[in-house]
C-alpha cells in the first residue's frame, strides 16, 4: 500500500506543485520588475477562479474557455491598476514595504467585494471531464488534475519563450536585471511595468481557473493561503527569479503532497514553512537567487 | 556658539517635557475612563492599539523591520496566560508578567531572521506567525483546548483588566520614549540608515537589533496576555489573527514611523474611524479598512505626524 500513496503523493505533488509555480511566477514578474510585493495575489487568483465559475453557472461555458477570458480580462485590469496605484509608490521612503502594505490593503478590498457578491459559503466548479479518472501505471489521477497540469506546462512554456524570444520578454528581464539601464537605452519603464502588472495579474486569472481545476473548494476567504504559497516559492526560489519561482513550486508542492502521506493533513503546512526556514537559514538568497543581507 | 549649544539643550529638554506632560494627561485622562465612560471596551482596545503601535514603532519606526508576523507574540501572551490560569490555576497577577516573558523567549527563538532585510524578513516573520498558530491549534486539547481554545474560567473583571491595560501602555510609552533618547535609538537608526557604516563606528549591530527586537516582542505578548483577561476567552483564529498584525502596522504608519508621538496618533485617529465605520458599515467595514491602508500609503506614507514635521521642521522642537 505505501509504494502506492507514495506515487499517489508524487504525483499530486508534481501537479500542485505546477500550479504554485505558475503563482509564484507571476508574482516574481511582478516584484522582479517593480519591486511590488503582491499582499492581493491571492485575491486576484481566487477572483479568477469565481470567473470561471460564474461564467460556468451562468453560460455553462467550458472551464477552459473561461481560461483566455480570465486571463485577458485581468491583463486589462492589471493594466489599469498600474497607472492608478503603481506611480504615486515611488516617492514613499521605502517603496518595497510600502508596496506591500498597500497591496495588503487591495487584498483587504478585493476579499470585501467577493464576500459581498458571493457570500461566505465554499463553493465548487461541478465541471466533470470524461473519463473522471485516468489510470497511469498503478496511480489513478483525475482528468481536472491532469488537465490542469496540461496546461500549467503549456502556460510555462509560453512564458519561457515570451521572456526569451519576443522583444517585450527580453525588456522585462532587462528590468529585472537592471532596471536604470534599460532606461538609458530608451526603453518606456512606464509602458513596460504596466505591462508587468498587467501580464502578472492576466497569469493569476489564469492560475485561478487552473486552482479551480485542482483544488476542491473556494471561499472569498481562501486568498491569503494562496498568497502565502507563492511567497514561499518566491522565497524558496529566490525572489526575482523566474526560473527559481518554477524550481520553489513544485518543491512546495512535492513537500506538500508527500507529508499528507506520512502525517496528519492538519500539520502538513508545517511541512512546507520547515523546508522554507530550512532554505533561509542555509541559503538565504532562495535556490536560485541573490539576496544582501544586513 | 555657547549661547547656541544651550538653546538645543533647552529645546530638547522642552520637547520631552510636552511630551511627558502629553502622556501624563493621556493616562490620567484613560485612568478616569471607568467612572466617566460607560463604554470601557472602546477605551480598552484604544489603549491595546496605542501600545501595540507604540511597541511594533520600535522595531520598525527605529530599526526598519516590517515584522508581518507580529501577532505571534500577542498571540503566545494570550496563549501562555490562558493556560496558566486555565489548567494550572494560577493567580492572573503572575500569569501577566509570565507571558511578557514568553513572548521574550519566543523573539529569541526567531533572532536568527533578523538578519534577514527588507521583505526577506517581512515573508519569513509571516510564515512564523503562521507557524504558531498551526502549532498551537494542533497541541493536545488538554493543553490549549484545540481548535475550541480556552475559556479561562473566573468572572471578567472588566476594570481590573483595564487598568492591567492601563499599566502595559503606560510601560509602553515609558520604553518607547526611552528607546528614542538613549544610546540604543541612536544606534539603532544609525543601523537602520546605514549598517555597514554604523558597524564601522562601532556599534554592536546585531545586539543592539537584539535589544529593540526583545522589547518590541514584550509589549505585544502583555497585550495579548491582558487581553485574554479582559475577554475571558482565547482561540487560535483571534488570537493569530493576521489582521492584529495588520492593524499594528498601519495604526502606527498611519501617525509615522520612526516619531514617538506618531504610532499613539495613529491608533488614536483610526481606532476612532474604525469604531465609526463599525457603528455605521458593519457589512463593508473590511472594504473600507483597506480603502483607507491603500489611501494612506498613496497620499500620506510618513503619517500624520512624519507628514508634519517634513512640511514644517521647525515643529522638530516640540514634536518627539
Amino acid at each position: 500500500m505505501s509504494t502506492l500513496l507514495i506515487l499517489q503523493g508524487f504525483a499530486y505533488g508534481v501537479i500542485v506543485g505546477a500550479v504554485y509555480a505558475l503563482l509564484g511566477c507571476s508574482l516574481n514578474v511582478l516584484y522582479g520588475v517593480l519591486r511590488v510585493v503582491n499582499f492581493a495575489h491571492g485575491e486576484f487568483i481566487i477572483a479568477g477562479t469565481f470567473v470561471s465559475y460564474v461564467l460556468f453557472n451562468a453560460l455553462h461555458l467550458h472551464p477552459l474557455a473561461a481560461l483566455p477570458i480570465a486571463a485577458v480580462s485581468f491583463f486589462a485590469a492589471g493594466w489599469c491598476l498600474y497607472y492608478l496605484l503603481v506611480p504615486r509608490l515611488r516617492t514613499a521612503d521605502d517603496p518595497e514595504l510600502s508596496s506591500f502594505l498597500m497591496m495588503y490593503g487591495i487584498s483587504l478590498m478585493a476579499a470585501a467585494t467577493m464576500l459581498g457578491l458571493f457570500g461566505a459559503d465554499a463553493r465548487n466548479i461541478s465541471y466533470t471531464f470524461q473519463p473522471i479518472a485516468v489510470r497511469l501505471g498503478p496511480v489513478f489521477l483525475p482528468t481536472a488534475r491532469l488537465v490542469a497540469l496540461a496546461l500549467s506546462i503549456i502556460i510555462g512554456g509560453a512564458l519561457a519563450w515570451f521572456f526569451y524570444r519576443t522583444l517585450p520578454g527580453k525588456a522585462l528581464r532587462a528590468a529585472i536585471m537592471n532596471p536604470e539601464a534599460i532606461q538609458i537605452v530608451g526603453v518606456d519603464i512606464n509602458r513596460l511595468s504596466a505591462l508587468a502588472f498587467g501580464l502578472a495579474a492576466g497569469l493569476a486569472g489564469a492560475t485561478g481557473v487552473l486552482v479551480g481545476l485542482v483544488f476542491p473548494a473556494f471561499t472569498p476567504f481562501s486568498g491569503p493561503d494562496y498568497t502565502l504559497i507563492g511567497f514561499i516559492v518566491i522565497v524558496l526560489g529566490g525572489l526575482g527569479h523566474p526560473v527559481g519561482a518554477l524550481l520553489g513550486g513544485v518543491l512546495f508542492g512535492l513537500a506538500e503532497q508527500m507529508s499528507t502521506v506520512f502525517m496528519p493533513q492538519a500539520l502538513s503546512p508545517i511541512v512546507g514553512f520547515a523546508l522554507l526556514i530550512g532554505v533561509i537559514f542555509l541559503k538565504p538568497s532562495g535556490l536560485m537567487g541573490r539576496v544582501q543581507l544586513r | 556658539m555657547a549661547a547656541l549649544e544651550l538653546s538645543d539643550a533647552h529645546v530638547a529638554r522642552l520637547r520631552i517635557w510636552m511630551w511627558l506632560a502629553f502622556c501624563g494627561v493621556l493616562i490620567l485622562g484613560l485612568a478616569l475612563v471607568p467612572w466617566l465612560s460607560r463604554n470601557i471596551s472602546f477605551w480598552f482596545y484604544l489603549m491595546l492599539w496605542m501600545s501595540m503601535a507604540s511597541a511594533f514603532n520600535i522595531i520598525s519606526g527605529f530599526a526598519g523591520y516590517l515584522p508581518f508576523g507580529y501577532v505571534a507574540f500577542y498571540g503566545i501572551g494570550a496563549y501562555v496566560t490562558a493556560v496558566l490560569v486555565r489548567k494550572l490555576d494560577w493567580p492572573v497577577g503572575l500569569a501577566i508578567p509570565l507571558a511578557g516573558m514568553a513572548g521574550v523567549l519566543l523573539s529569541l527563538i526567531f533572532a536568527k531572521t533578523l538578519k534577514l532585510s527588507g521583505i526577506y524578513f517581512a515573508i519569513v516573520s509571516l510564515a512564523l506567525g503562521i507557524i504558531c498558530q498551526i502549532l498551537i491549534s494542533n497541541m493536545p486539547e488538554e493543553i490549549t483546548g484545540g481548535s475550541y481554545g480556552i475559556n479561562l474560567g473566573g468572572s471578567p473583571e472588566p476594570v481590573h483588566s483595564f487598568y492591567a491595560m492601563l499599566a502595559v501602555l503606560a510601560a509602553t510609552l515609558a520604553t518607547s520614549t526611552w528607546v528614542a533618547r538613549s544610546r540604543l535609538g541612536t544606534a539603532l537608526k544609525a543601523i537602520r540608515d546605514d549598517g555597514e557604516a554604523a558597524d564601522a563606528l562601532g556599534v554592536d549591530v546585531p545586539r543592539v537589533r537584539l535589544y529593540a527586537w526583545m522589547l518590541a516582542a514584550l509589549f505585544p505578548s502583555l497585550c495579548g496576555a491582558v487581553e485574554a483577561w479582559y475577554t475571558n476567552v482565547v482561540d487560535s483564529t483571534t488570537a493569530f489573527d493576521t489582521l492584529i498584525t495588520a492593524k499594528t502596522v498601519i495604526y502606527a504608519t498611519m501617525g509615522g514611523l520612526g516619531t514617538v508621538s506618531g504610532p499613539v496618533v495613529g491608533a488614536a485617529i483610526l481606532v476612532g474611524i474604525d469604531d465609526l465605520i463599525w457603528q455605521h458599515f458593519p457589512v463593508a467595514n473590511l472594504f473600507l479598512l483597506g480603502l483607507v491602508v491603500v489611501l494612506l500609503i498613496q497620499f500620506m506614507p510618513r503619517g500624520v505626524v512624519g507628514t508634519l514635521l517634513r512640511r514644517k521642521p521647525q515643529l522638530r522642537r516640540y514634536l518627539m
